[in-house]
């Protein structure tokens, strides 16, 4: 019983905790611009981030290293600095991004200037990671996050033209108007919102911190393919979301007021405020994870002792370097950059990154020496190959597109 | 310990140290080998750790400004690497098992200096993990 | 290791840049894309005054929305009015752009006032003449972006 308890903790935790402001700002932004003709890019995603988060997984259930920890070791020092490099730098960007996201959710909740609320923002955010247990900060913010389903309570209340929206989902055509460049460009910064690079690591580096062992397998499993296909679900009902109500009329989402707009339509004042603490949720949540995220990787890189499951004395640069991200995030968001911005760069530079930083996670499930028998499956092989090989494409197209559609304007 | 061949790059380098009380202490970021006078095969006398010894591995640019900062950060003049003696080598695996304590090894100089002026200095820091 | 970061910076200056417009084409479509813009910001509002009417959200939401739109309505005006006309005919498509934003400008800003008021039996009876002005952003910028 109690098994069956955490399992559906688990997986309701994984739900909550899949969408952050990127896959705000992408589905919403997408749907209001292209309807549903890129929700198969979700769905890419969603498997592609399920794959990979499974092999990352069951690298720290089974050898009790993250692996990131493991990149080194592996690929030697060099390659794993370049891995190193791009993902702390995508990373932090993303740190900043989640920093700002939360700002905009308290002031769209309270009408006070998101400036002033960054400084609080950061320190909470800082204080939660230094004092908070990590279960419980993984839980309680998991599962506040699924107070997002609101917006698919709108939806189902509004009873729209599933068929239509189905059809847009399963022909995807350019719209009339757009250019196939930036048709390309929206897929790729969906994809990088979908796969962004903390969030593999998080989760090995999570297992690590929880504790899991070779029984925990299942679970590992499970999280990953029940909760992060249900949390995909939840970015393709934003993106219907603008489909329905801001394509038809040329709204073009660059405030969170604006991607909030369709549940407030259906649900009105009580639907806006579930809708708020579910952003606030996410974007925090995503904020702890890719502060910590920050320390993991700069710390199982040079091997100096890390993670919450240690007294932070015992653990000081990891917390330092936690610390001066969180601080940095905060500051990057201070200079009046719009988070929106800032959250549309972090996803798109994700997509240019994606292959660096899943590239060493292939290699690493595969190694026997850490391993064991729990090697990756053959068909896991040729399908993380696939994805890899799809990466590659995506991040050598990124820039080219970026430049070519003036980022998608 | 005395006398295992190993294959320095795949069993040694870029390798976790573990001490005495399972904690991280840092990894095999380069390695001190001395050269019998007699000929034959080196033996590794020392590990090095830290990024004064990363960066010369490395090399480039990066390694260039990886040792700037070890430098600035080292205290004195003491401008070797951090080393860890063979001698404390405990066991060879997926990891290194070294059988003193962290706080016993040169390497964890910048540990110590960022828990007494830093982190050690917050209010919590001590605190077990609940 | 450098010239990733040398492109990067070359891509994001370029993505920003407005630069001067030379001929009749490009300002042609720059009016065309700010139509787009204040179009969105109009139409936002009308969906804001919507639910107003419906009692559908609080005034601290609707206030932000609104103060928002103007925002991007205002700031898009402005740029685009800062862009020098290369020849006549752009100088009559900006005549014609402009009464368009100059109206949609306005109005929104009647708005903003009378939702920071709390005035918000008010919002539709204000927001009448958003309808006409929509169409007419929607019908410029298919026209011309």
């Amino acid at each position: 019983m109690k098994r069956l308890f955490s399992v559906a903790l688990g997986i309701l935790t994984a739900i909550g905790g899949f969408v952050d402001i990127g896959d705000i700002v992408a589905n919403s932004e997408t749907g209001a611009r292209f309807g549903m003709s890129l929700a198969w890019v979700v769905v890419v995603g969603v498997i592609g981030i399920c794959l990979f988060a499974e092999m990352a997984g069951r690298v720290a259930t089974v050898s009790g290293r993250a692996v990131f920890d493991l990149v080194r070791e592996r690929l030697g020092a060099r390659v794993a600095l370049v891995n190193l490099v791009a993902s702390f730098f995508i990373t932090f960007l993303t740190l900043a991004a989640e920093i700002g996201g939360v700002a905009l959710a308290i002031e769209l909740a309270t009408s006070v200037n998101y400036l002033l609320w960054v400084p609080i923002v950061a320190f909470c955010v800082w204080l939660v990671i230094w004092r908070v247990k990590f279960e419980v900060m993984e839980n309680a913010f998991g599962l506040l996050g699924l107070t997002l389903v609101v917006a698919a309570v709108a939806l189902w209340r509004l009873g729209p033209d599933w068929g239509g929206l189905l059809h847009g989902a399963t022909h995807p055509v350019v719209p009339q108007g757009e250019g196939h460049p930036t048709w390309w460009f929206f897929a790729i910064a969906l994809l990088g919102a979908a796969m962004t690079p903390y969030e593999v690591f998080f989760f090995s580096s999570g297992a690590v911190e929880e504790g899991w062992s070779r029984a925990d397998l299942i679970t590992n499993r499970l999280n990953v393919y029940i909760g992060f296909p249900l949390g995909g679900l939840l970015s393709l009902v934003l993106m219907a979301g603008a489909t329905l109500f801001l394509e038809p009329r040329g709204i073009q989402p660059g405030h969170l007021s604006q991607v909030a707009l369709p549940t407030v339509l259906v649900l009105g004042k009580l639907g806006l405020a579930v809708l708020l603490i579910g952003f606030f949720a996410a974007t925090f949540g995503a904020a702890l994870e890719t502060g910590l995220s920050c320390g993991y990787s700069i710390a199982q890189y040079f091997g100096f002792q890390w993670g919450k499951f240690v007294r932070p004395a015992q653990a000081p640069r990891f917390h330092l370097v936690v610390l001066v991200s969180v601080l940095a995030g905060a500051g990057l968001i201070l200079t009046t950059l719009d988070p929106i911005t800032v959250t549309e760069y972090s996803i798109v530079l994700s997509a240019a990154a994606l292959p660096l930083t899943y590239f060493p996670i292939l290699v690493v499930a595969n190694d026997p020496d850490y391993m064991g028998d729990k090697v990756n499956s053959r068909f896991t092989n040729a399908l993380g190959s696939l994805y890899l090989l799809v990466l590659v494409v995506v991040a050598v197209a990124t820039i080219p597109l970026m430049v070519l559609t003036k980022a998608g304007s | 310990m005395a006398g295992r061949i190993l294959e320095a790059g795949l069993h040694l380098l870029d390798r976790q140290l573990i001490d005495k009380d399972g904690r991280l202490a840092g990894k095999v970021d380069d390695l001190e080998l001395e050269f019998p006078s007699g000929g034959g095969p080196p033996t590794v006398t020392a590990i090095l750790a830290g990024p004064g010894a990363l960066s010369r591995r490395i090399g480039g640019r990066f390694g260039a400004w990886l040792e700037a900062v070890a430098n600035r950060l080292r205290d004195g003049d003491d401008q070797h690497p951090a080393r860890v003696s063979f001698a404390v080598v405990k066991g060879i695996d997926s990891a290194i098992d070294l059988s003193v304590p962290k706080r016993e090894l040169e390497t964890n100089r910048l540990e110590a200096w960022t828990r007494d002026h830093l982190i050690g200095k917050l209010p919590g820091a001590g605190d077990a993990p609940d | 290791m450098r010239r990733p970061w040398v492109v990067l910076g070359l891509v994001l200056v370029v993505a920003a840049c407005t630069g001067p417009v030379r001929s009749f084409p490009v300002y042609e479509s720059k009016a065309g894309d700010t139509a787009e813009v204040v179009a969105s910001a109009v139409e936002t509002a009308r969906l804001a005054v919507d639910a107003a009417r419906d009692n559908k959200a609080h005034g601290r939401y609707l206030t932000q929305v609104l103060v928002e739109a103007e925002e991007d309505a205002g700031s898009a005006q402005g740029t685009f009015d800062g862009i020098q006309p290369p020849d006549r005919q752009a100088d009559e498509l900006r005549d014609r752009l402009d009464e368009l934003l100059t109206e949609a400008t306005g109005t929104l800003a009647e708005l903003r006032i009378a939702a920071r008021r709390g005035e918000l039996a008010e919002l539709p009876k204000l927001a009448a003449p958003l309808t006409e002005v929509a169409e007419g952003l929607h019908a410029f910028a298919e026209d011309h972006a």
